[in-house]
């Protein structure tokens, strides 16, 4: 047969769990809460010493709420514990203090209990830490690189602190490190002291794992490969580290060969890859280097290390390169320019002499001679004197017939004269009417047409009576005529188709009508006039 | 009548071994025993409780169960044992090795109650049980040893060699059972069986390989036979102890629970909730 009934809620289960209950109260009611106990309370004590009116934990056996503030309460253990514990208290609100460090250090969860056990026995440590577990970074140097000893052995805290914790040699560190690598250590405490605390925090912040380009100063080229008390020259502390400045000059003053001319932004043209390749970016100044002045050597320019305060002048350094021995002023860059000081080029259009035609092409000696470059007349006799085929007949204005275009190609307008030219006078040569010169030629016909022999001086010096300048003939004979012509009143040359030589053979004061007439027609046969 | 394996033993070794590399390698990792307070020790203390829990619970519920009979009795059986005997090795490591105040009760009346829960498996394994663990009243077993003997009897016919050879001890075997022995039959059986092997293996060790092998065989229903009639006088004997047994374990269980539950109580208190 089965049975129903759970063996805890048979009669037998609850008796026991009855009889359990009674026993556990009245144990309790009898010890207090001992019953609860894990272990036995700490009998540690120190003579005359009674703290909470206890000298010992001991003596709160059976207690719990001495020490256990119920989870109801406002209270925590830590209080009980400095209830009792006053100066430990005192501690806490010090953050200098070991009590006070780790327990700011735990932002308030770190507790008593977190290195103070109890219940372990009367004999027990109330004390229990081990390297491995105390917060040793909380009083400023953490234990993350001293988990074991060279040998493979764990740190005991006595490794470092000997009997008591709560003191240090600082002698210690050198003294193991000595050891471990001598030469480092002999050279490191040469260069920084012996206060390896004053920089190692135990988590090689500034140790082996420091990454200097983690901070404000990165290491670039050399600075990477130099020493660090090459920069951190005496430093004692961490803050001689830190305080070090970034800037260049706080390193490199005394390498400045600018005797500080150029200021402390050394960076400027110096790079950390190497000091002594120092590249200047001129175009940064008011000035620019171009051209050649590009491929100088700073000094030809920089004399005496002088750099800053230089005229930008031409002539502050071209002066003793001028040709023109100051004539031309000190605006160099009006003919030179940075590519070339001899490849030099000036805009004569800005003078009031233009150049044109052949003068675009001529050397600049040939009217600028002896160097005389200011003060040229322009007239063209200045130049062109010595070129004047006139003898001085035609003045001073040879731009009359001139150009500079070819000073041979000279044209004259002679309309402008007394005398235009028309017909065949604008063909001839100038020579033909000026053969002895220019100035003071006749306009007179005469002067330059002689008489012809067939006029006989007939007709005296007005030629133009029968001439004109379309040519010299043929002639228009409009004078009145001594013998009238047959058939035509007598009054007039119309003979007929005859010409005037015609009836005149050899001159106009001979003539003869046999040549077209007979004898048998009557009348004279031919005379003088 | 089912076969014993006793695989949940195994299964608790192993898990008891297991656990014990577990705990070694947290002591050396800590470099000391790690406390009751501390997260190891604590979730052993309070895996190993959820464990007696159920050791205490769930074969309870399955043997009561009259609708929902999920799985053999058997099957819950060894699951009890297992719970029963991994539970309280993890609380044993749960004490750091301190028994103090109540805690150190705890841990005795847990020590006690395993031992008790030995003592009534082997007074339950007194009771004939079919293969899913339910017991076998009176009248079947008679049957079954009135099977075992006819099945005896054809093999000793089958083999006159054996039986000449074997004579003295089949006769010894066969022999009535004292019907006064019914205490010694439950509590002394494993030292009577003990006994029998010794001489068995005595006797049978200079026989060559094809009479072993048939030996064997007789062996095995010698057993059968010696098993059912000790049962057959035993049964009340053995239910009257098994009764008894529980009269005993159950206090003794619910006093530790309750005491378990006290100590957890006091812990969450003064330990778990101090500020």
């Amino acid at each position: 047969m089965r049975q129903r009934t759970l063996g805890c809620l048979t009669p037998a289960g609850l008796a026991g769990m009855v009889v359990t209950l009674i026993v556990v109260a009245a144990l309790g009611a009898l010890r207090g809460g001992v019953l609860f106990s894990p272990g036995e309370l700490s009998q540690l004590s120190k003579p005359g010493v009674t703290l909470g009116g206890v000298q010992s934990h001991a003596d709160l056996a059976g207690q719990c709420s001495a020490c256990h503030a119920s989870p109801l309460s406002r209270d925590t253990m830590d209080v009980r514990c400095t209830d009792c514990h006053t100066n430990i208290g005192q501690q806490l609100t010090d953050a200098s203090t070991l009590h006070g460090a780790l327990y700011a250090s735990g932002n308030g969860g770190l507790t008593c209990r977190a290195c103070h056990t109890e219940h372990n026995g009367p004999d027990a440590a109330l004390t229990v830490m081990s390297p491995q577990t105390f917060p040793h970074e909380v009083v400023g140097f953490s234990l993350q690189a001293h988990a074991q000893m060279p040998t493979g052995r764990a740190f005991t805290c006595a490794d470092c602190h000997g009997e008591d914790i709560t003191a240090f040699d600082k002698a210690v560190c050198e003294t193991c490190h000595r050891d471990l690598d001598t030469a480092f250590v002999q050279g490191h405490t040469l260069e920084f002291g012996h206060d390896c605390l004053a920089c190692h925090d135990g988590v090689e912040t500034y140790g082996k794992q420091f990454d200097h380009n983690a901070v404000a100063f990165p290491l670039e080229g050399k600075h990477a490969q130099s020493a660090c008390a090459s920069c951190h020259k005496g430093a004692r502390r961490i803050d001689d580290f830190r305080s070090l400045g970034v800037e260049c000059a706080d390193c490199h003053l005394k390498d400045d060969a600018h005797n500080g001319e150029f200021g402390a932004n050394c960076a400027v043209c110096h790079t950390p890859a190497n000091w002594e390749d120092a590249t200047f970016d001129h175009n940064l100044t008011n000035f620019p280097l171009e051209g050649k002045h590009a491929e100088a050597e700073c000094e030809s320019c920089h004399q005496n290390g002088q750099f800053q305060g230089l005229e930008t002048a031409c002539e502050a350094c071209h002066l003793k390169d001028d040709a023109h021995d100051g004539k031309f002023g000190t605006a160099c860059g009006t003919c030179h320019t940075p590519a070339d000081w001899d490849q030099a080029t000036f805009d004569h259009s800005l003078t009031n002499f233009p150049l044109e035609g052949k003068h675009a092409h001529l050397e600049c000696q040939s009217c600028h001679q002896e160097g005389t470059f200011q003060g040229l007349e322009t007239a063209c006799e200045a130049c062109h004197l010595k070129d004047d085929a006139h003898n001085g007949e035609f003045g001073a204005e040879c731009g009359a017939c001139h150009t500079p275009a070819d000073w041979d190609q000279a044209t004259f307008d002679h309309s402008q004269s007394g005398f235009p030219l028309d017909g065949a006078h604008a063909r001839v040569d100038c020579k033909q009417c000026h053969a002895s010169g220019y100035q003071g030629t006749s306009s007179q016909c005469v002067s330059c047409h002689a008489d012809p022999p067939f006029h006989a001086g007939a007709f005296g010096d007005d030629c133009a009576s029968c001439h004109d300048t379309r040519a010299w003939s043929p002639a228009r004979f409009t004078l009145s005529h001594p013998q009238p012509a047959v058939g035509e009143g007598g009054n007039g040359i119309r003979h007929g188709n005859t010409t005037c030589r015609t009836c005149h053979p050899s001159t106009v004061r001979q003539y003869t009508c046999l040549a077209c007439h007979s004898d048998n027609q009557g009348g004279e046969g031919g005379g003088d006039d | 009548m089912r076969r014993r394996s006793n695989r949940e033993l195994w299964f608790s070794f192993f898990a008891i071994v297991g656990i014990t590399i577990l705990y070694l390698f947290v002591v050396v990792t800590l470099g000391s025993v790690p406390a009751a307070s501390e997260f190891f020790g604590h979730s052993l203390g309070i895996i190993g409780f959820l464990l007696m829990v159920m050791t205490e619970t769930l074969y309870s519920l399955r043997k009561r169960a009259r609708r929902r009979t999920w799985g053999k009795m058997s099957t819950w059986l060894e699951f009890h044992i297992f719970t029963g005997l991994v539970g309280p090795y993890m609380v044993l490591l749960h004490t750091s090795w301190k028994f103090n105040g109540l805690a150190g009760i705890v841990m005795l009346m847990t020590a006690i109650i395993v031992a008790s829960g030995f003592i009534g498996r082997y007074i339950y394994t007194a009771i004939p049980r079919t293969a899913d663990g339910a017991e076998m009243e009176a009248a079947q077993v008679q049957q079954a040893v009135a099977a075992v003997e006819a099945e005896l009897q054809q093999w000793l016919e089958a083999q006159p060699e054996a039986t000449r050879a074997f004579g003295q001890r089949i006769t010894q075997e066969l022999a009535p059972v004292r019907a006064d022995d019914a205490w010694a039959a439950v509590i002394g059986r494993a030292f009577a069986d003990l006994g029998y092997r010794l001489q068995w293996w005595a006797e049978t060790r200079k026989a060559n390989a094809a009479t072993k092998a048939k030996l064997r065989e007789l062996d095995a229903l010698l057993k059968r036979q010696r098993t059912l009639r000790r049962q057959v006088q035993s049964l009340a004997m053995a239910r009257r102890m098994l009764a008894l047994w529980h009269a005993v374990h159950i206090p003794i269980g619910m006093a530790l629970f309750t005491a378990a539950i006290i100590h957890i109580s006091a812990a969450i208190y003064y330990a778990t909730l101090l500020k």
